[in-house]
């Protein structure tokens, strides 16, 4: 194969993989914290994307400053959806708890799409790009937009790496995910954690949103496929894994670079569904292993 | 020594037989009271409109039902479960339009089809976790929908196949015989089975896997059983669905249509079999006669769920369990 | 310090804890004692605040503290090592460490504590970059220990500490308990293991079935013909 099409797919496999890595450490944060198989995911991301359209073409604000209220506004926005849902879910109901989260997930996604239409129509609501420009890659040509959201993808995730690794929270956060209990015993107040560990989920799912706005327009149901990819890596890699969920987007992206070239659209998807069902039979803990209880039930 | 009840007067006993046979069913008597008032329905509600949302009640009702089957008895929620019941319709719908097969056998092959896929799906997930098969199902759900978009030769993308009627001269009231049939008969072999050892099976892993490993209980296997049945099923009233309405279209696989199965079923109470039929009665003819809740539907559906999951996940059949408790009357001890 | 009026709690439909009253005066070792099911880490678990009373009242450093959260009550300075320790397996030693210091917010406080938990046990100060899911059975019970005494606790619950370890395992625990006292450390001990743990307590209560059945100072116990019988296994 032609040496620059390797590159071009690869850089362009990346460079989407990126903001699947962004959507999916999101996802792999919740489900490891607070054993949520959030199904809402997507609707945080059509946030961004709503309220970063709005700051950028109604409000005239700078591109970044557009994508930094997005985000400020997921995090808010989830942040609220703890609070309101899940709290009085452990409060009220002790069953079957991953079962009932990921019903409540369906029901929130349901709601918050049927808001989403009935609050803003059928619209897409896009920008041509927020920076006039393309930037030379080895030689290709690619949207600053693009870029920048790559860019914004990896600032993010460091981000969050760090404040995981470095921070006191950031350590309490990965404390109630490895045992509840003992972090309770140590001081940790649950419910303050649950809710920052949601918002902080939405948020990056907003960033995801708000970054890709001109790829991507807002419309309500923009969050089916965020949610589909993210699901998709996060399987692979591993659930609740959230460093695997970050090599495992990139890794994803790349794939899909790949299978779309080889085998054009209809059957890329196909090609995803049989990776699926082979790590489900050969390593169906994921590629770099789940970080929740175990996978056998 | 036991305390005897009064002797029962012997032109009572064969009543108190029958209650007993048909409790086992399944049968209470305020159940069969509502049995035999909708199958009388049709006597009052004369316009072939009002028949319709009966007969979709009824659909969905089924679907529920069947949804709950796995839903609330093995605790594996079919997120895919609109592609089952789309594979059904497009399966019933192909064999029809194209090779002119008889409707009865081509939903015997959509029932076959659906349980193969069903099957396939549950072997490949059963043994992991829960979250897994719903995972799994839902993208086999999706990509059953993108196949029947992409594959327009055979599937006419948007444009659907039209179905022709289930036999000259059908009408509303058929269907609507014809589904109650179905409901009834689905109900009492459901529940058949969950009351047989088979049944025992699923409910002892779906409330705790390990002890019901530990007691010898094969999981994988009553999982599987379970999972293929309630697909198949789904498939097969999929196939019914072709030809009562006419015309098979791929939006019959989106998730929208799981999420109303899903959340009629958990509204109705999960492991209830019964609950979301009710649910589904309650639901739909109030969407329609508000016309503008339509819109709103799936916006209800999801409010409603999350605040069974929330506050009162028992459901419907919950809350007719509290009632019945209340109005407890001391009952004759079954024969 | 604390003091546990007439407990009753349980689990869900199941009542353990029938009658517990039992005080622990600052500075004292005190043992709880009694045999299996008895609801010894029943009884400590709703001091914690990890179950919440059904009746009676617990009263710590004044406060009462029934029905307050967990991390509430970890924050006045109740320290509760559990039986099964509930360590941060995919942690290091160290971050399990600061995390036993989180409510102190005070960095260079924490850091002083880390060094002389480190320095008390210097297995932990060895293996301190290793994660805690590789340690072995003493080992952790170390770090639970040491973690446990990261935030300068008042009090020091600690629930079963011998149990499964090897008798040379078991003597450096006891060790490292009676060493934690000698630094002025006030600690609640559970224990099936009664001769030694007679022997390192001031004072101890026996549970049976709910129930305080027994009580006094260790000496005292020691002496009881009751205890000598049922858990000591002597006339």
């Amino acid at each position: 194969m032609d040496l620059s099409i390797i590159q071009n797919l690869l850089v362009t496999g990346l460079l989407r993989g990126g903001l699947y890595a962004l959507m999916s450490v999101g996802l792999a944060l919740v489900f490891g914290v607070m054993n949520i198989c959030h199904f809402a995911h997507g609707e945080y991301y059509v946030i961004g994307a709503y309220v970063a359209y709005f700051a950028y073409a109604l409000f005239g604000l700078n591109p970044i400053l557009a994508i930094l209220v997005a985000a400020a506004a997921s995090f808010l926005a989830g942040a609220i959806t703890e609070k309101l849902l899940f709290y009085p879910l452990r409060k009220f109901n002790k069953g079957e708890w991953v079962m009932n989260a990921f019903l409540l997930t369906a029901g929130l996604s349901t709601v918050l799409q049927s808001i989403f239409r009935l609050s803003f129509g059928m619209k897409y609501m896009g920008i041509i790009q927020y920076w006039d420009a393309t930037v030379s890659i080895f030689g290709m040509n690619i949207a600053v937009d693009r870029v920048v959201a790559f860019g914004i993808a990896l600032v993010a995730i460091g981000g969050l790496w760090l404040f995981l690794r470095r921070t006191r929270t950031g350590r309490a956060i990965r404390a109630v995910s490895q045992d509840e209990r003992g972090a309770q015993l140590a001081g940790i107040d649950l419910n303050w954690i649950q809710t920052l560990t949601f918002a902080l989920g939405s948020m990056l799912a907003g960033l995801g949103g708000a970054s890709l706005l001109s790829l991507s327009p807002a419309y309500p149901f923009a969050g089916n496929k965020p949610l589909i990819a993210s699901w998709f890596v996060v399987t692979i890699a591993g659930l609740g894994n959230v460093e695997g969920a970050i090599v495992g987007g990139l890794l994803v992206g790349v794939f899909e670079s790949v299978s779309y070239y080889l085998l054009g659209q209809g059957w890329q998807d196909v090609a995803s569904l049989v990776l699926l069902i082979l790590l489900l039979l050969f390593k169906p803990a994921g590629l770099f292993g789940t970080r929740v209880k175990s996978v056998w039930e | 020594m036991t305390t005897s009840e009064p002797a029962i007067p012997p032109r009572f006993r064969p009543i108190v037989w029958l209650r007993a046979r048909l409790d086992n069913l399944g049968f209470s008597l305020p159940f069969l009271a509502c049995v035999l008032i909708l199958a009388l329905s049709p006597l009052v509600v004369r316009e072939a409109y009002l028949r319709r949302l009966l007969v979709t009640s009824l659909y969905f009702g089924i679907l529920a039902m069947v949804f709950d089957f796995t839903g609330g008895f093995i605790n594996a929620v079919n997120f895919g479960f609109a592609g089952f019941v789309g594979l059904g319709a497009y399966i019933a719908a192909i064999l029809t339009f194209y090779f002119g097969i008889n409707p009865w056998l081509a939903m015997l092959a959509a029932l076959v089809a659906s349980g193969l896929v069903g099957f396939l799906t549950g072997l490949l997930t059963l043994p992991l976790r829960g979250i897994y098969v719903s995972l799994m199902s839902w993208f086999v759900g999706m990509t059953l929908g993108a196949l029947t978009s992409a594959w327009e030769k055979v599937t006419r993308g948007a444009r659907g196949i039209i179905v022709p009627p289930l036999f000259e001269s059908v009408t509303i009231l058929h269907h609507f015989y014809i589904l109650l049939g179905m409901l009834l008969a689905l109900y009492v072999i459901l529940r058949l089975i969950i009351r047989s050892r088979v049944g025992l099976a699923f409910r002892a892993i779906g409330q705790n896997y390990e002890v019901a490993r530990a007691s010898g209980v094969n999981p994988i296997k009553y999982k599987l059983i379970n999972f293929t049945l309630s697909c198949a099923v789904a498939g097969m009233i999929g196939g019914y669905y072709a030809y009562f309405v006419g015309i098979v279209t791929p939006d019959l696989l989106d998730l929208g249509h799981t999420m109303e199965v899903m959340a009629l079923s958990f509204i109705g109470g999960s492991g209830s079999l019964i609950g979301g039929v009710f649910a589904a009665f309650l639901f739909i003819p109030v969407f329609d006669s508000l016309k503008r809740l339509m819109q709103y539907r799936l916006l209800i559906y999801g409010l409603s769920l999350i605040l069974i999951m929330i506050f009162y996940p028992a459901g419907l059949n919950g809350l007719y369990q509290k009632i019945k408790s209340v109005f407890k009357l001391p009952k004759r001890k079954k024969q | 310090m604390l003091a546990v009026k007439n407990l009753q709690a349980g689990y869900d439909c199941l009542q353990v804890l029938w009658d517990v009253s039992l005080a622990v005066e600052e500075g004292e070792f005190v043992a709880l004692i009694g045999s299996n099911g008895a609801g010894k880490t029943t009884t400590l678990r709703a001091v914690a605040g990890l179950i919440k009373p059904a009746a009676g009242e617990i009263f710590f450093l004044g406060r009462n503290i029934s029905g307050l959260p967990a991390h509430l009550i970890s924050r006045l300075g109740l320290s509760f090592i559990t039986e099964d320790l509930n360590l941060f397996e995919a942690m290091t030693v160290r971050e399990n460490l600061l995390l036993g210091a989180y409510s102190q917010r005070d960095d260079r406080k924490v850091h002083t504590s880390l060094d002389f938990i480190l320095n008390l046990f210097p297995i932990l100060l060895e293996r301190r970059n290793q994660l805690a899911g590789t340690l072995s059975g003493g080992e952790r019970r170390m770090l639970a220990l040491g973690r446990g005494m990261m935030g300068t606790p008042r009090l020091l619950m600690v629930d079963e500490p011998s149990l499964g370890l090897a008798p040379k395992m078991v003597m450096a625990v006891f060790e490292a308990l009676k060493v934690l006292h000698g630094q002025g450390v006030t600690i609640l001990l559970v224990e099936q293991n009664v001769n030694n743990t007679l022997h390192l307590a001031d004072k101890a209560y026996v549970l049976e079935h709910g129930r305080i059945v027994l009580q006094g100072a260790s000496a005292a116990l020691l002496e009881d013909p009751y205890l000598k019988e049922t858990y000591l296994g002597r006339r």
